[in-house]
């Protein structure tokens, strides 16, 4: 049995819990992630004919009460980083994010998932950060905590990473 | 050319003269040019044989000087002569010199990073301090165990037994049934990344995904110590959630988390250490490089089950079942005793029942309990034996009992014998006897209460016969009483004379008419009877004249009588002088009744 630990990293409401609540096990509620800053779910995912069960810490985005606790990094295989199509700021954050992960647990693969494909209309993502960002190798991807659309790609393509 | 093999062979034979040139430097080459012919052809010739071993030496002082050769020459020997240098017995020295490398070494690892030290140390360090610590432990035990001793309740008797049978100390004994316990999951966590690397539960135990318990119990442990600034390796040890316990055992790479329901021992604490270090040490470098694959661990689950350990408070189970038992054991021992004691009671009451069935002139009709009470129905003759003198002599209690009696005459011979003589009332020297209701009275008895006897005594209840001894037949009585009557008369004379006066004459006539009686009475026992006049004179006189004097006055006596219509084949007179007085002639009174005639009945033998 393989298992991963990867974290979920984003800013305050992108929609990351919401994003993984519908293909997630859990059995703890949304509560731990406002008091203890985390929450952990599970997620199987079969890369090649090989079982995957990614145990996923749900960190809680920083925001204005509550800094993000870097220790919950600590040994995680990967991480999903989650920006919202919608706040240009967020693909920003990230983008902080992922060096700030860089340098506090190293190089480790992660998947940029930009939420909220749903209201794609409303988008006001920078293309240009975001084919830059492609450019430097990041692997991108679009998604919907709504339709679903996506979210299993982006556990698939962590996998894979991660076992790459 | 006989030399110069012997000189290729051995070198060292030119040393004597290497030794004018500094050995660490060849010799160096005289200048050809200024050379003699000779010397240059010696030049040439010595060039020729001593090239070979001179490139030789000069390879060897290359190795000797450079630090490099020589460490990699050491380097490669240095085991086999450490090993050579221990054979030879040199082991003391070689350590005495290696000990202060050794301890600045030492001293430099754990200035540069305490924990490789910490680390590569902790398997060998907890069972070091565990058995310090157990040493301290157990000589406080002892002393608390002498405290204890003083203790002397049932249940401290009962363990210090069981602590005898068991070899175990007291303490242990009294802690493992003060405690209850069920260890029932264990996890043991990755400390770096959270994930579960073997998670063991208990039978009949709800569980959760272990990799989320295994996760979120990790994030905590960060939390906590994120939270509140403290060291790695210190965290959280211990989480209480009402009667469940989890302890947490943190080792350099993993965590082992036991969840615990009810007060677990002190002593699975230590079992937990164990487990861990066992796990460190089996897999120290799977557990660094540990990645998510938990194939390495597959035995695992072996080790870290031997932390499911149970306690069940057997001592308190058996126990209740002892009260259980204990009081249905005194249930039974009160209703039986009850019922026992309330058997015992109607035996005695059925004792004393049966002897008043026994006793004349007692009827039992009904016996049982009423209201509690022992009741007795039955009919009582006036004259049976009081009852409570039964209750008396026997063991029962006579509040306890009640009598209800009827009265009846009783047939018992007994009762009615009693009867008879409390309603015949015979004097003292008779004897009445009654058999199957015939009345037997003998004895003796006066004629006058045995003349109506034959009737009375058919009045009394239970006697329908009365039979008379021979002696009391009142044909007999009445003939007796006359005999008697008539040996007490005395007839008395004048001084000398035999004539008889008026009032004598008198006399005789009722005197004739006992006699008649006596005839009849004698006529009725068909006894022919004699009746014999005595002639008395006093003792004055001629004994001559006071026969014929005597004689005369039974002959008047008698003919008297015979006229008094007495007859005369029952009449016998006879003069006996002096020879019979009456009385002692003291006074002239007493004299008066030896000048008489008395009479004297007599029956033949039959």
């Amino acid at each position: 049995m393989l298992q991963k630990k990867i974290c979920m990293l984003g800013s305050f409401a992108v929609g990351k819990t919401s994003l993984v609540r519908r293909f997630v096990e859990s059995i703890y509620s949304d509560v731990y992630q406002t008091t203890v800053g985390v929450k952990i779910d599970k997620k199987n995912v079969q890369v090649e004919d090989k079982e995957v069960s990614l145990v996923l810490w749900d960190i809680y985005g920083e925001d204005d009460y509550q800094k993000m606790r870097w220790t919950y990094l600590r040994g995680a295989s990967g991480y999903l980083l989650v920006a919202d199509g919608t706040r240009k700021a967020t693909l920003e954050k990230a983008v902080s994010l992922e060096q700030k992960v860089r340098e506090e647990v190293g190089v480790i693969p992660f998947v940029l998932v930009i939420n909220k494909s749903d209201l794609i209309r409303d988008w006001e993502l920078d293309s240009a950060l975001e084919s830059q960002l492609a450019a430097q190798g990041w692997n991108i991807l679009r998604s919907s905590a709504k339709t679903g659309e996506g979210v299993e790609e982006s556990f698939a393509l962590l996998a894979r990473k991660m076992l790459g | 050319m006989g030399s110069a093999p012997q000189h290729s062979r051995d070198p060292l034979e030119f040393r004597p003269k290497m030794a004018e040139t500094p050995p660490t430097r060849p010799a160096p080459e005289p200048d050809e040019a200024s050379l003699e012919p000779d010397a240059q052809a010696y030049l040439e010739l010595r060039q020729l044989i001593l090239a070979p071993e001179q490139e030789a030496l000069e390879r060897l002082h290359q190795r000797v000087d450079d630090p490099a050769s020589r460490t990699e020459d050491v380097g490669s020997v240095v085991a086999e002569a450490i090993q050579l240098r221990r054979k030879q017995g040199g082991d003391e020295a070689l350590s005495a010199a290696l000990a202060p490398t050794i301890e600045t070494a030492l001293r430099e690892s754990v200035r540069k990073d305490p924990g490789t030290l910490a680390d590569a140390l902790f398997p060998v360090m907890g069972p070091a301090i565990r058995r310090s610590i157990l040493e301290t432990l157990r000589s406080f035990l002892e002393s608390f165990n002498q405290v204890l001793d003083q203790s002397l309740s049932v249940k401290g008797l009962k363990w210090r037994l069981e602590a005898l049978r068991t070899g175990r100390s007291f303490t242990e004994v009294a802690l493992l049934h003060s405690l209850v316990f069920r260890v029932e999951q264990v996890f043991l966590i990755h400390k770096k990344t959270g994930l579960p690397i073997g998670h063991a539960v208990a039978s009949a135990v709800a569980m959760q995904d272990p990799s989320l318990v295994s996760g979120m119990l990790s994030a905590i442990q960060d939390f906590v110590r994120d939270s509140f600034h403290a060291a790695q390796g210190q965290g959280i040890n211990r989480m209480n959630v009402g009667d469940m316990d989890v302890w947490i055992e943190e080792g350099p790479y993993a965590i082992l988390a036991c969840v615990i329901r009810g007060v677990a021992p002190r002593d699975l604490r230590d079992r937990m250490a164990e487990v861990l270090e066992n796990v460190h040490r089996e897999y120290s470098a799977q557990l660094d490089q540990f990645e998510g694959d938990s194939a390495p661990f597959t035995k695992v689950h072996d080790e870290i089950s031997r932390c499911l350990e149970h306690r069940y408070k057997e001592e308190a189970k058996a126990k209740s079942f002892a009260a259980v038992y204990a009081t249905a054991a005194i249930v039974i021992l009160l209703v039986g005793g009850w019922f026992g004691w309330r058997a015992l009671q109607y035996a005695r009451w059925d004792r004393v029942v049966n002897t008043l069935r026994e006793q004349p002139g007692l009827v039992i009709t009904s016996f049982g309990r009423e209201h509690g009470k022992f009741v007795v129905r039955g009919l009582r003759d006036p004259l049976a034996a009081e009852p409570a003198q039964f209750i008396r002599t026997s063991n029962v209690n006579s509040s306890d009992g009640e009598f209800h009696w009827g009265g009846y005459y009783a047939l018992d011979d007994g009762i009615v014998e009693q009867r008879a003589k409390s309603i015949l009332s015979p004097p003292s020297t008779a004897i009445l006897a009654v058999k199957s209701g015939v009345l037997t009275v003998s004895g003796a008895a006066s004629a006058n209460w045995v003349k109506d006897i034959q009737i009375r005594g058919l009045l009394v209840p239970g006697i329908h016969a009365v039979e008379l001894s021979p002696e009391l037949n009142p044909a007999r009585l009445a003939f007796n009483q006359a005999k008697t009557e008539i040996e007490k008369i005395v007839v008395k004379f004048p001084v000398g004379t035999a004539a008889l006066s008026y009032s004598e004459r008198v006399e005789l006539r009722k005197f004739a008419e006992s006699v008649q009686s006596l005839l009849q009475a004698g006529d009725s026992l068909h006894q022919t009877l004699t009746l014999e006049v005595l002639g008395h004179t006093d003792s004055t006189g001629a004994e001559v004249s006071n026969l014929d004097l005597s004689q005369r006055r039974a002959d008047r006596v008698a003919l008297e009588l015979g006229q008094l219509g007495v007859p005369e084949r029952v009449l016998r007179a006879r003069g006996v002088g002096t020879t019979n007085p009456l009385r002692t002639e003291d006074s002239e009174e007493n004299r008066q009744f030896n000048r008489s005639a008395t009479f004297r009945v007599s029956v033949p033998a039959p």
